[in-house]
């Protein structure tokens, strides 16, 4: 008799989802499905709103990435206001910037400390009651603190630039509502200790450390777990640099010949296509020019640093260097690199940081402006979790007409769907017995991607995720619920 | 009950609790959780609660006793904690609070502040 595998929740990942696992008679695996069980609202919900509200409304679709929201639907209703990319003032750009890579360096740092360093320090076999960050704080206080402290300090960048550390209200159509006193500048540069933007750097550059030490020890896990070709996708620079704030679409193939040659997003829908699938409440978007079954594409660290040429601050770009010669100057397909990219860009982050501190143009008094309003603008940036679209029209009364937006997780519905297939076929195919560290390694592959369930989906409130083994017959063999 | 003014007490708003603020609960003597609360038949709970495992119900966030398992485990310190769960009525995408849900609030609200007068005394 056949069997069917559901993982539900998956734990450590946001939103709510569910992975099922069919086996046939043999224990076999035949298909596998990570399905989104959620639905979309607030693209329905801001219509109708008047357009200054959307970056307002919009990030609360989020708890941990409300700032990428917040950025791309202001960045859309810059266009609207006629105030698009290259019209902001100095001040309300670099603003803008701090707030954006304050909000990378507390995610990725949270990503990596709470939610992956327990697989990879404490082990995927380990007891689940113990792998988590309590576990971390068993094993190594001063790395905790140090989780901690880099995603307080990213969150105090948010609210020094954003007015609030959650949900804030600084970017609006046309700049920004307040600029970054010398106090706040000098409180993250000079302290007190050790929250400063030096300490910050010290620490990333220790994580990436702590990575490739794993990886030395580790190498065919994190180099073979879940490795498969695929497109790449990001903003980059128009010089080709990384590039989190702004930029023109890329897109490159399993080879690193480029699909998409940096064209303007205000454009995207003539290149990106979303596809809808029965089974899922996730669209799966797809590149036009290769169609709906070669199109897909990863977003999100490992994809941005496949697509980018180099990455602008020089801490991060001499671990780029090192990173990109793993792979000959190749895209990097393996999905547990995604790890490494995202604290080369946790370190980034850091370095631009202090940086933009540093500028004088951030206490700058011009802070909006306006030009020809139009009815239609589209807004992008380089969420942690890659690439958010967020696309508006509005009528002659200020009022939202149309919202579609496509977020991280959604670019990454069928990378992830890959991802959980190759646990499937590699470590739970005809294997006797499921063992909870088998499950978890499905986990282990959605969690690369640091999915944001609750963006995808646009959902509210209690959001779990499950994984379940079904027989041939639909029986449920083995569900696992936390 | 940041317009109160209570001496001693601060105020802090998040959207999802999170590892840092198990530091800013080691730096309290007590600590009182409030959110909105599905299932409940009475306008407010007020419990007690103790450090707990850190599995988060849903990844990113942590709940009320992981967040003091932090601060235990982390920083040594265990703040006498209380839950204010404060009944909802309307969890749907919409505006403001319903008119029963404004009751149970201000209800809640005023039980908070005599609990904080007292325990200053």
């Amino acid at each position: 008799m056949g069997q069917k595998i559901t993982i539900e929740p998956v734990t450590r990942v946001e939103g709510h989802g569910k992975v099922t696992i069919r086996l046939d008679d043999a224990g076999k695996v035949i298909q596998s499905r990570f399905h989104i069980v959620e639905f979309r609202g607030f693209e329905r919900f801001v219509q109708g709103r008047p357009y200054w509200e959307a970056p307002v409304l919009v990030q609360r679709l989020c708890g941990i990435c409300p700032v990428s929201h917040h950025l791309a639907s202001a960045k859309a209703m810059d266009v609207v206001v006629g105030a698009g990319p290259g019209k902001l003032t100095a001040t309300a750009e670099k603003m803008r910037r701090l707030m954006h890579y304050g909000q990378m360096l507390q995610s990725h740092a949270l990503h990596f400390f709470h939610l992956s360093s327990p697989d990879f320090l404490l082990g995927m076999d380990a007891d689940p009651a113990v792998r988590n960050i309590i576990g971390i704080i068993a094993l190594d206080k001063e790395l905790a603190t140090r989780a901690v402290l880099l995603r307080k300090f990213g969150q105090e960048i948010i609210e020094a630039t954003a007015g609030k550390k959650i949900h804030g209200t600084g970017a609006i159509p046309g700049g920004i509502n307040k600029n970054l006193s010398p106090e706040e500048r000098d409180r993250f540069l000079k302290g007190p200790e050790p929250l400063t933007a030096d300490r910050m750097i010290e620490w990333s550059a220790a994580a990436i450390e702590l990575f490739r030490d794993y990886h030395r020890k580790n190498k065919d896990l994190v180099d073979g777990f879940a490795q498969f070709p695929s497109n790449h996708l990001s903003l980059v620079r128009k010089d080709g640099a990384l590039d989190f704030y702004h930029g023109v679409l890329r897109a490159v193939d399993a080879d690193g010949r480029k699909v998409l040659d940096d064209v303007d997003y205000q454009d995207y829908l003539e290149h990106i296509g979303e596809e809808v699938r029965p089974w899922s409440y996730m669209k799966f978007p797809y590149l036009r020019a290769l169609g709906k079954a070669d199109g897909w594409y990863r977003v999100g660290p490992l994809a941005r640093l496949n697509t980018c040429d180099y990455v602008p601050s020089p801490l991060a770009q001499k671990e780029f260097e090192t990173y990109r010669a793993y792979t000959d100057g190749k895209p990097n397909n393996m999905s547990l690199h995604t790890h490494w990219a995202r604290l080369i860009e946790l370190l980034h982050s850091a370095e631009v940081i202090r940086d933009l501190l540093r500028d004088k143009d951030l206490q700058g008094t011009k802070l909006v402006k306006t030009g020809r309003r139009v009815p239609e603008g589209v807004g992008l940036v380089e969420a942690p979790r890659g690439t958010l679209f967020h696309h508006y029209r509005v009528n002659d009364d200020d009022q939202i007409t149309m919202a579609n937006l496509i977020v991280s997780t959604t670019n990454n519905n069928e990378p992830m769907n890959r991802a959980v297939n190759w646990v499937a076929m590699n470590v739970l195919s005809e294997k006797p017995v499921i063992t909870e560290g088998m499950l978890n390694r499905v986990e282990v592959a959605i969690r690369a991607y640091d999915p944001c369930l609750s963006c995808a989906t646009h959902a509210l409130g209690r959001m779990p995720l499950e994984v379940t083994l079904l027989g041939a017959d639909g029986r449920v063999l083995q569900r696992k619920v936390r | 009950m940041k317009k109160r003014r209570l001496a001693g007490v601060c105020c802090d708003a998040n959207y999802q609790l999170n590892l840092e603020d198990g530091l800013a609960c080691a730096g309290h003597d007590l600590v009182v959780f409030v959110d909105a609360a599905r299932g409940l038949r009475r306008p407010f709970t007020f419990k007690r609660i103790a450090p707990g495992p850190a599995l988060p119900a849903m990844s990113h966030a942590l709940g009320p006793a992981a967040v003091l398992a932090v601060a235990a485990e982390l920083y040594g310190k265990t703040p006498e904690a209380r839950v204010l769960a404060i009944r909802g009525h309307s969890f749907a995408v919409g505006e403001g609070l319903t008119e029963r849900a404004e009751r149970n609030l201000a209800l809640a609200l005023e039980f908070l502040v005599e609990f904080l007068k007292e325990a200053r005394s």
